[in-house]
């Protein structure tokens, strides 16, 4: 249904499917990001009849905002507690920050200009470089379960990577804190090594042995 | 309404007939004339020479005497109508002649002021063509043969619609396919705007036909209309389409935006009441020519310990720019800290609007800022753990 009709049904007020959200389905999300707004702006002229729905409590247009971040603040926050959560993280950012720099400055010539001390883009990297392409799923045929490789969706690897990121750091002792572990599972993931690109790399590894399991997906 | 009082001319015309005994053979005429007014123009004059004969149909008798009583019925509303229109007229000291329904929707909210929430439930004198919905005319001769040829479906009306608008869409594609072939390309300058309109909804669209149809038949009607008006060509069938639209409201337009006050210092201010968010309430006040000072509850920022709330006070400020030109003084009760943020950043961007041009307006309505945020905390289900969580299913 184009987005003409998709007004028209809902502002008659009827649907076949029980929708949960507070705004009607007819709102739009918003952009908060100016710059993201100078790009959109001719899909946004479009917007001009159209009621937008409010700007979340979280949302904001400064340098300092970035998605990743905000996503990884919601994966490490247990309980609600995302003023903890976002705490942790920052603590992280700054050990990466000075592990790097420790580094910079230790190393001799054009190794000093190689180092990467953007903390950001060193999680942004380590996040791309732990995302899986496939999965396995259980499907049980004649009686036998066989591992299915499955391919999934951008989003659902995003999920994985940052969840994977989170147990290796939460798999610690206890002497050691969540911020340092986590900054060293990142900076070791930005370098392509370390145990959650490894986790990939093995999950990758069964499903290419798993591939003659592949027809069971839709057979 | 003219479709209304259409289908009540012809119930009368049908009574005449009845009266004159069927003395006036007429050729057949044809059933569907302009689509504009659905159906109710069919007359029963409409039966051929060799049946007139014939006795009239049960159905026919039945539907003559309903129309007739439905007349009667009408009339005597009407005259009520007028009647009482004179008598309020009359309380009000106005001139019954000259009194429209303004005048008597004014008169009745003040002899009768009600504090009802929902206003269809007030006291209310409209014309009885409002009040009574139109109802059809008849659909068949005096031998009960139907006049449309999609009678048998049971909602004649719609189903033609549909058959018109594939219609219109097949002969666009004819259009389109000639052009192709000579080498033409659609007119850009006359393409169809539709940014600013929307489909007729379901409620309308039954008003139109006189006729209630189903959820799933709404949908095949936007899908369809969807499909001609997808057309390149379809600015060719603009007259046909826009009987079926209806405008938006301009959004950014919608709320007058308040001229600021000046105060005793010769400053401009703007004071926004009732800031909502979850249950926190404030009142923010903004100062034009201001130093970036903030007060909320006579402290500065840091009220808010959270950092993520005092960014969510700076947001609207930083967004039009006017971070460190204005002056923010706010008192808020009720809540917690995240909804109490919210309901500052709200009467902040609310108050700036007086302060920026309309782009920026825009450009914040945008952003969400000008939104009022409604949503609340869902309550728990009996039977689940939560709002959304279910317990642990054991099998036994």
């Amino acid at each position: 249904m184009s987005f003409l009709s998709r007004l028209a049904v809902k502002s008659s007020g009827f649907s076949c499917i029980r929708r949960m959200s507070v705004y009607p389905q007819h709102y739009a999300e918003p952009v908060v990001q100016k710059n993201k707004q100078i790009e959109q702006k001719s899909e946004l002229a479009k917007l001009h009849h159209v009621p937008i729905k409010a700007a979340v409590n979280k949302a904001s247009d400064t340098v300092f905002h970035d998605d990743t971040k905000e996503k990884m603040v919601n994966y490490i926050t247990k309980k609600g507690n995302s003023a903890l959560a976002r705490s942790l993280l920052s603590k992280t950012m700054e050990l990466i920050k000075r592990t790097q720099t420790e580094h910079m400055n230790l190393a001799k010539g054009d190794d000093k200009d190689k180092i990467n001390t953007n903390a950001e883009t060193l999680l942004k990297q380590a996040v791309e470089n732990c995302r899986p392409l496939l999965q396995v799923t259980a499907i049980k045929r004649g009686g036998v379960n066989y591992q299915v490789p499955v391919p999934i969706t951008t989003k659902r690897s995003y999920f994985l990577a940052m969840k994977w990121l989170l147990e290796a750091a939460r798999e610690k002792e206890r002497k050691v804190s969540l911020p340092e572990k986590l900054a060293w599972e990142i900076l070791d993931a930005a370098h392509g090594q370390g145990r959650v690109v490894k986790r990939k790399d093995d999950l990758h590894r069964q499903c290419e042995s798993n591939r003659a399991y592949a027809h069971y997906r839709w057979s | 309404m003219a479709l209304r009082v259409f289908s009540l001319n012809l119930v009368k015309t049908n009574r005449n007939l009845l009266q004159n005994g069927f003395k006036s053979p007429a050729p057949p005429t044809g059933h569907m004339a302009p689509a504009a007014s659905f159906a109710t123009e069919v007359t029963v004059q409409a039966a051929p020479a060799a049946v007139q004969k014939q006795k009239v149909s049960k159905a026919m008798r039945a539907y003559l005497k309903r129309a007739n009583e439905h007349d009667e019925f009408m009339k005597t509303q009407h005259l009520e109508f007028q009647i009482g229109k004179r008598h309020l007229a009359n309380m009000m000291g106005a001139d019954a002649e000259t009194f429209t329904q303004e005048d008597v929707d004014e008169a009745i909210s003040y002899l009768f002021p009600s504090g009802l929430y929902d206003p269809k439930a007030r006291p209310a004198m409209k014309s009885p063509d409002v009040v009574f919905p139109a109802r059809k005319a008849a659909e068949f001769d005096e031998t009960g043969r139907p006049f449309h040829s999609l009678f048998y479906t049971g909602k004649p009306n719609f189903f033609q619609l549909l058959h018109d608008i594939v219609e219109e869409t097949n002969k666009l594609a004819d259009l389109e396919e000639r052009m192709l072939r000579r080498g033409n390309k659609p007119d850009e300058n006359q393409k169809l705007e539709i940014d600013g309109f929307h489909l007729l909804p379901k409620d309308q669209l039954e008003l139109l036909l006189v006729e209630s149809i189903a959820d799933i038949e709404y949908s095949n009607f936007c899908n369809s209309m969807d499909r001609l008006i997808a057309s390149p060509y379809a600015y060719k069938s603009k007259t046909f389409i826009e009987r079926f639209l209806k405008p938006l409201m301009d959004q950014s337009n919608q709320l007058e935006v308040p001229k600021p006050k000046i105060d005793g210092e010769g400053r401009q201010y703007i004071t926004t009441y009732e800031c909502l968010r979850k249950t926190a309430r404030a009142d923010v006040t903004v100062r034009l020519p201001g130093t970036g000072k903030i007060s909320i509850n006579g402290k500065n920022i840091s009220y808010f310990e959270d950092e993520n709330c005092r960014e969510q006070l700076l947001f609207p400020l930083q967004f039009s720019e006017l971070l460190g030109k204005v002056d923010v003084e706010a008192n808020v009760e009720g809540g917690g800290p995240s909804g109490q943020a919210g309901a500052i950043r709200w009467g902040i961007a609310m108050s700036l609007r007086s302060f920026v041009d309309q782009e920026m307006i825009e450009s914040m309505r945008l952003a969400g800022l000008l939104t009022r945020d409604y949503r609340r905390r869902e309550r728990k289900k009996f039977g689940q753990e939560g709002a959304r969580r279910k317990y642990t299913w054991k099998k036994r």
